[in-house]
């Protein structure tokens, strides 16, 4: 009988990501860069961290990565505590890391090689990537030889044929011009949504927060604090490819002005 | 205005100037302004270099020439000439097997810097990578590279005698600890994060190690090696006065007690020469092994 009722219980899903009251202090507790922060991450969102400068937001994306340690809190991946950095969460730094040494296909391949991949399973998938970031032209190239937007692409290729269950993202276009970036913005959305990843993107560019994510976090600084939590319901669930149909939507303009407006509450 | 709004959408509304394409009239010729000898930054061509070069070498021994002849007659053989010197480098090859004692020296260089950079090398990889490894050795290294290599020949001598070991000692002494300080900034001088992508791929710290932090580091020690083995070349004639018995250095102590200035000036230029020739391999060397950082010409 017991069995039946089971049944009927919902399922509890377990979030890929769970951060539970975390605090970072420096100088022994004077300076509190995270002050008690927590948050779930949605499987399959794309959550973008957006605050000033010194809020605290690249501080806990590395600590989800594993490069740093809270102070207090507790950090869970599919319910599992986690300490250190580990290929279940995948980044992708704004400084570029493709290493200069491997040319654009060995790099792709070096992370399947930690991971242990059998050599044939391991160069299929690295076709397949630099096809997906349109470099298989460019597979013997070294990074030397390749620009900005095509390195972080392979960085990004690189994560991805990793298969981690989140991706993390410091600023990774920063460092490109307008074009580059509006390009590799496209791109992105385009294979996550192919891969179904959860991601997690820092950004300091409230246009671009509003393109990406399905979710922003803003956080307010001194102390870092969640200061909003922000669903992107006015895209209606989607994840709009062109950045001419968003400017059109229906409280775009709204959204962009309110985080233009939270952004100069956090200045002043 | 709703039209107008709808209308501005598109982007082919937007009034564009297009260019007459049979323009009749060639565009007129851009003249740049007069190219001066003194222009900040400007790299000559290929060709312009090589000549500028070999000016730059013609007035050196233009220089040369001149304070042979200006010195007084009387002390001239103390300042031969180019001509002196070089008839001088003819005789020691031709006469006195000079090219024995060319090929012990470059020995000496060869083995006692082999053997320094495989110890330097490790351990300024290992300093620069663990904060721990470099706070156990570094304070005792800084102290070590503050000591004159030369002050270690009497001990040397004691120890081993006027042999070979001795000579290879000195010119160990002479660069392993710097070697070790250039190796550890080369080290810690990597990008960060390429370590902290490592880690974020899951990387062991020995793949970590190996797998990263030497080839990024590889091509700057490299080049620090490059530079201290020039070093190593100027030790070379303090070595040799340990014991002369062969060896360029040993060729020109003997030479200066007999006075014999226009030899001791071709064991200079001998070793001037053999340098530039150690450098070129090693450039050489670079090239090869790093074909990913090769500058690209623009």
């Amino acid at each position: 009988m017991n069995i039946v009722a089971k049944d009927f219980t919902p399922v509890t899903t377990v979030p890929p990501l769970k951060a539970s009251r975390i605090s970072k202090e420096y100088l022994g507790g004077t300076f509190k860069a995270l002050d008690d922060v927590s948050f779930e991450l949605q499987e399959n969102q794309i959550t973008a961290f957006v605050g000033p400068s010194g809020c605290g937001k690249t501080t806990m994306l590395r600590i989800i990565a594993g490069l740093e340690y809270p102070t207090r809190g507790r950090l869970e991946v599919f319910g599992k505590n986690v300490q250190g950095p580990g290929p279940d969460r995948g980044m992708i730094f704004q400084a570029y890391t493709s290493f200069p040494w491997l040319t654009a296909m060995q790099n792709v391949e070096y992370g399947m090689k930690i991971l242990k991949v059998p050599a044939a399973e391991r160069r299929e998938r690295t076709m397949n990537f630099l096809k997906l970031v349109h470099l298989e032209k460019f597979a013997d190239t070294y990074p030397r030889s390749l620009s900005g937007g095509m390195k972080q692409r392979v960085a990004l290729a690189r994560t991805l044929a990793q298969n981690p269950a989140i991706i993390l993202m410091d600023e990774p276009f920063g460092a490109l011009d307008a074009q580059v970036r509006w390009e590799m913005q496209e791109l992105m959305i385009e294979l996550i949504e192919r891969e179904k990843k959860t991601v997690v993107a820092i950004t300091h560019d409230i246009e671009e927060a509003i393109y990406l994510a399905d979710r922003i976090i803003f956080f307010s600084r001194q102390p870092g604090r969640i200061k909003a939590d922000i669903p992107l319901t006015f895209k209606g669930g989607r994840r709009i490819k062109q950045k001419e149909e968003l400017l059109e939507m229906p409280g775009y303009a709204e959204l962009e002005r309110q985080l233009f407006a939270m952004m100069r509450e956090e200045i002043k | 205005m709703e039209s107008a709004i709808s209308k501005s959408r598109d982007a082919s509304s937007f009034s564009q100037q297009n260019l007459p394409s049979e323009n009749i009239e060639a565009a007129p010729i851009y003249i740049p302004p007069k190219e001066r000898f003194l222009e900040f930054r400007r790299q000559p061509s290929a060709q312009r270099a090589s000549v500028l070069a070999f000016a730059g070498a013609l007035m050196f021994l233009g220089l040369w020439e001149a304070g042979h002849y200006l010195t007084p007659a009387s002390a001239r053989k103390f300042f031969p000439s180019i001509g002196e010197v070089g008839s001088a480098l003819y005789v020691l090859f031709a006469e006195r097997n000079f090219l024995q004692d060319v090929s012990v020296s470059c020995w000496r260089i060869f083995i006692s810097f082999m053997a320094a950079s495989a110890i330097a090398v490790p351990i300024g990889i290992l300093m620069g990578s663990f904060g721990n490894i470099r706070a156990l050795f570094n304070p005792t290294l800084t102290a070590w590279r503050y000591l004159p290599a030369a002050s270690f020949i009497p001990l040397l001598l004691v120890w081993f005698g006027p042999t070979d070991q001795a000579k290879i000692a000195l010119l160990f002494i002479g660069v392993i600890f710097f070697l070790i300080s250039l190796v550890l900034d080369n080290t810690t001088a990597i990008q960060k994060e390429f370590v902290e992508a490592g880690l974020t791929m899951g990387a062991s710290r020995s793949t970590i190690l190996t797998g990263i932090v030497v080839p990024a580091a590889l091509p700057a020690i490299f080049d620090s090696m490059r530079n201290m083995i020039a070093v190593s070349w100027t030790y070379l004639v303090i070595a040799e006065i340990v014991g002369a018995q062969d060896g360029i250095g040993a060729v020109m102590m003997r030479a200066g007690r007999f006075l014999n200035v226009d030899v001791i000036m071709a064991g200079i230029v001998t070793i001037g020469a053999l340098g530039l020739l150690t450098d070129l391999i090693f450039r050489g060397i670079c090239r090869a092994l790093f074909p990913w950082n090769v500058e690209r010409r623009s």
